[in-house]
């Protein structure tokens, strides 16, 4: 129990996903500018993570590890998980239209996004068992939506600041996003 | 041995996939209209209507039809089959000559070259230095950063006069070229202008070193002078003129008055274009 903890908080902030291991970048600054979009994202991502470990730990371990062809997990991982994807949105789309709707294009954004491979072949990696793996990918869908959360209500307030004119939009959203960086830095050894 | 059982793993994601999508029962009700309107639409996701994607744009349509006389689609308003079917899916008529927009570059060409560039070859790089290499600072360069962005090929750069040209039977005034344009000469204007002012010299923002060229606009007002209808207005600002296009009448005294053909008729734009083509042929 202890050790799911450890993973759990490990997770969200020490090896947070954005900010320390430098993985699912693009949805960073390309959905950070509201609040309620950037949630929606980090829900979704949290969704396909989850989704995306029980797929790939079963298959690692009931394919991939009996056959012998482990080096063979970032293709067919890619593979298994736009294959998910693609199914989850076909369901939900058949299923209920209000949930799609509230997904949105975020859904088929996340196909490829690379937090979403990383955690499987994090999974891997470390050899996590089923139960760690879940809990990884919950802690790191959390720490991707908080550090989006954090970083979108930051660029909120950016809007109405007074930033020089050479600095508004992208630039200042890299200083801000060097600084949450440092302050991440901060969570490491806590553990 | 790998690849075969990639291959089997492959095959098995799209059977499920495909299993999905035949199986599972459509439940919900309710789509059938966006999806006509999806079908209807372009759907080059171009984004010029606001919305980030044709459904996206049909999903709001489908729930408001009065938007598309706020935030028309400018694909659609070029075509009068789709339009009409648009206007059959929504149940409303639509006027799309008024909505309509056309891109038309302020620049008439053959300003002369002070300086020889030959760094990257694209507007944006040259517009950096001192605004480029022509004597006019807000001349077009013509090295064609709108030529590559324009979805429809509707632009071209005319190989006499080194500018674009923006043909407007092409143009579906999607807008992408305004942005594109580091010199700001592309402006969107309505389908039915009838004059064109193909200058955008502004001698109170001057940049030192750097005059109009020999075919710009002089600011001499007699286009405003001439004009009986009120059409043209002269902005202070920027020493222009302005052309008020309800007002006009076509009656091109301005264009005949002009003493550096920075005047157009804008009506015969494309279709000049074209009939010298076919000529030079």
């Amino acid at each position: 129990m202890s050790e799911l903890v450890a993973i759990f908080l490990g997770m969200v902030l020490i090896n947070n996903f954005i900010l320390v291991r430098f993985l699912g970048l693009c949805p960073f600054f390309g959905v950070s500018k509201q609040l309620g979009s950037a949630i929606s994202m980090g829900v979704a991502v949290t969704f396909v993570m989850a989704i995306a470990s029980l797929a790939t730990w079963l298959i690692r371990n009931y394919i991939l590890i009996p056959l012998d062809i482990e080096y063979m997990h970032i293709v067919i991982f890619i593979l298994v998980i736009a294959t998910l994807v693609q199914i989850i949105e076909l369901f939900i789309k058949k299923t209920n239209l209000g949930l799609y709707f509230s997904f949105g294009i975020y859904l088929p954004l996340i196909t490829t996004n690379c937090a979403v491979l990383g955690i499987t072949l994090i999974n891997a990696t470390q050899d996590y068992s089923f139960s760690s793996s879940i809990v990884a990918a919950l802690g790191g869908g959390l720490g991707f939506t908080l550090v989006l959360a954090i970083m979108s209500g930051i660029r909120e307030k950016l809007e109405l600041a007074n930033t020089p004119k050479s600095m508004k939009g992208l630039p200042i959203a890299f200083i801000i996003a060097a600084l949450l960086g440092l302050a991440f830095v901060g969570f490491s050894g806590i553990i | 041995m790998p690849i075969g059982i990639m291959a089997a793993i492959g095959l098995a994601c799209g059977l499920i996939i495909y299993l999905v999508y035949i199986k599972v029962p459509q439940k919900v009700k309710g789509l059938e209209k966006t999806e006509e309107i999806t079908s209807i639409l372009p759907g080059m996701n171009c984004g010029a209507c606001g919305y980030p994607g044709c459904f996206a744009y049909a999903q709001a349509l489908s729930q408001d039809p009065d938007l598309i006389t706020k935030t028309p689609c400018s694909q659609v308003l070029q075509d009068p089959d789709s339009l009409a079917k648009l206007e059959k899916a929504l149940g409303c008529k639509l006027d799309a000559a008024a909505m309509c927009k056309k891109a038309l570059v302020h620049c008439g060409g053959n300003s002369e070259t002070v300086c020889d560039y030959s760094g990257v070859q694209t507007c944006k790089a040259a517009a950096q230095l001192l605004r480029g290499y022509r004597k006019c600072p807000y001349a077009c360069l013509g090295l064609g950063d709108c030529v590559e962005i324009c979805p429809q090929g509707a632009i071209s750069i005319d190989p006499e006069k080194n500018i674009a040209i923006v043909d407007p039977e092409k143009c579906t005034g999607c807008g992408l070229c305004v942005t594109e344009c580091p010199q700001d000469l592309i402006e969107l204007v309505p389908a039915g202008t009838k004059v064109a002012f193909l200058c955008n010299y502004q001698p109170l923002k001057n940049i030192p070193g750097r005059e109009r060229c020999d075919y710009g606009c002089t600011h001499c007002r007699k286009c405003f002078k001439a004009c009986e209808f009120e059409a043209i207005e002269w902005n202070k600002e920027t020493a222009l003129p302005e052309f008020n296009q309800e007002k006009c009448t076509l009656c091109l005294k301005c264009v005949e008055v002009c003493p550096q053909n920075t005047l157009a008729d804008f009506t015969k734009m494309g279709k000049e274009k074209e009939a010298e083509l076919v000529a030079a042929k």
